[in-house]
């Protein structure tokens, strides 16, 4: 069955010295790297940035953030949810979360994603109008209070 | 020194590198694709990381997402096929890591694959390996530890940026109800009805994260059963916020016999062959004499081979 003939174990294949110190100096970089990302790094140091997944607190009766964006379209003029993914629009909610600032400084960067969304779903009608709305669950001693709060933030319309 | 060298068969970075090279080609295809959407996003977008900078990357087009993804497909094809191991390799860990930083250099890093970055840098190192060379190599041994080490660091170092971002208030904090609030499955959603749970939870990851490192001073046994209940830690996680660390899975396999794993899957799967089964006229297994046949289940002369691995 096997196509290679078995070759056993009564040799060991051994490194030279200084591969060996290669070696040993290559792992000392990248541990020194991957320990200064966790104390000092950011996530821009990737591969090193520090592991944060869940790392932030949040608090027990604090409020849970999410974005979402609706549009109007074409043939319909009032608000719609619209999927805020990468084959949608090119980008995920994390990453238009993160640019509230620049967003509400400049809407017109959310021309960009209907922009990108006629080009991904060309068959689908195109977007007129883009606005981003902050929905906010609110927590009470660790629990979801069954409140919500909708912000919108900042709205685009096709020129 | 002796312990990052421990030789282990070449035979076990031969299945590791079928693992890896697998998971590239499914990651890119179907797990792991914001950064082939990115393609479309608007250059506005674009926020350099400290790699791009450095190398001068540009912002993504359709065009390069094309190119490095199926860039790292062909390429690891290639590496799959074991020739010229270290040009598929470092190809592939070229491909590999544009497309994700492609996927990270627009605002949002996932913590879960800066350690498959080592993998994928370290395993080609080793050079020719086939599935069959039961040789022990240093090399292989090193490169294997190279893993290891970074699994485990990203469990220990998770743990300290928990510290680091949290603070030790973090345990009490209300992280994991948010994020089954934000992404719940219906296991989740049941949790979410015993909220201390998700509390509970937070205690004992940190406790466990904090720890990881112990690990490598256990015995051997112990080394597996931790890996099991990691792996047991992780299916948990998908169930109840429906995320996976897949790279970081792959990457645990690097503690494992897998080359043990492969030859009992083929003896069980073929039964027992001729060339294999000592010279004796009675059927395996059929015997009642268990004091001499319960170690038949390792073919004879394979056993001190088997215990010739890394500790």
């Amino acid at each position: 069955m096997a196509a290679e003939p078995e070759v056993h174990a009564d040799e060991v294949v051994r490194l030279p010295g200084r591969a060996r110190a290669g070696l040993t100096a290559l792992l000392l970089v990248l541990v020194t790297l991957f320990l200064a990302g966790t104390a000092v790094g950011e996530d821009s140091w990737w591969p090193f940035g520090p592991w944060r997944m869940f790392a932030n607190s949040t608090a027990p009766s604090g409020s849970i953030y999410s974005l979402r964006i609706e549009v109007q379209r074409a043939d319909d003029p009032t608000w719609q949810l619209a999927p805020l993914n990468p084959s949608s629009v090119g980008l995920n909610r994390a990453e238009v979360e993160g640019r509230i600032p620049q967003m509400t400084a400049n809407p017109k960067i959310l021309g960009t994603l209907a922009h990108s969304h006629s080009r991904l779903r060309p068959d689908e009608p195109d977007w007129t109008a883009v606005r981003v709305v902050r929905s906010e669950v609110l927590l009470n001693d660790g629990t979801p209070t069954g409140k919500v709060k909708e912000t919108p933030l900042v709205e685009w319309v096709a020129p | 020194m002796s312990w990052l060298f421990a030789p282990v068969p070449l035979a076990r970075v031969a299945l590791l590198r079928r693992a890896v090279y697998l998971f590239v080609i499914v990651d890119v295809l179907f797990l792991h694709t914001s950064g082939y959407y990115h393609g479309w996003a608007d250059p506005a977008w674009y926020q350099p990381l400290e790699m791009g900078r450095l190398l001068h990357l540009p912002a993504a087009t359709v065009l390069l997402v094309e190119l490095t993804r199926w860039g790292s497909v062909l390429f690891a094809v290639l590496a799959l096929t074991g020739r010229f191991p270290r040009i598929t390799g470092w190809a592939v860990a070229i491909a590999w890591i544009w497309f994700q930083y492609i996927a990270f250099a627009y605002g949002k890093v996932d913590h879960d694959r800066g350690d498959f970055v080592v993998a994928l840098l370290v395993l080609p190192l080793v050079g020719a390996a086939t599935v069959s060379d039961r040789r022990l190599s240093e090399a292989a041994g090193f490169a294997l530890r190279a893993v290891q080490l970074t699994a485990i660091a990203t469990y220990f170092l998770s743990g300290w940026a928990k510290l680091r971002y949290g603070g030790p208030e973090w345990v009490n904090s209300a992280t994991m109800l948010r994020a089954v609030v934000r992404r719940g499955s219906w296991f989740g959603e049941q949790l979410l009805h015993v909220p201390w749970t998700l509390h509970w939870f937070q205690w004992v990851l940190l406790t466990l994260e904090l720890l990881s490192p112990l690990i490598f001073v256990v015995s051997e046994r112990w080394r597996r059963r931790m890996i099991g209940g990691w792996y047991v830690f992780h299916a948990m996680t998908y169930a109840a916020i429906t995320i996976a660390f897949w790279p970081h899975l792959v990457m645990l396999l690097a503690f494992l016999p897998l080359e043990q794993y492969r030859d009992r899957f083929r003896a069980w799967r073929s039964g027992p062959t001729p060339k294999d089964e000592p010279p004796t006229d009675e059927p395996q297994g059929a015997g009642v004499d268990l004091g001499g046949t319960a170690q038949a289940a390792v073919p004879p002369g394979s056993r001190l081979r088997f215990r010739a691995t890394q500790r």
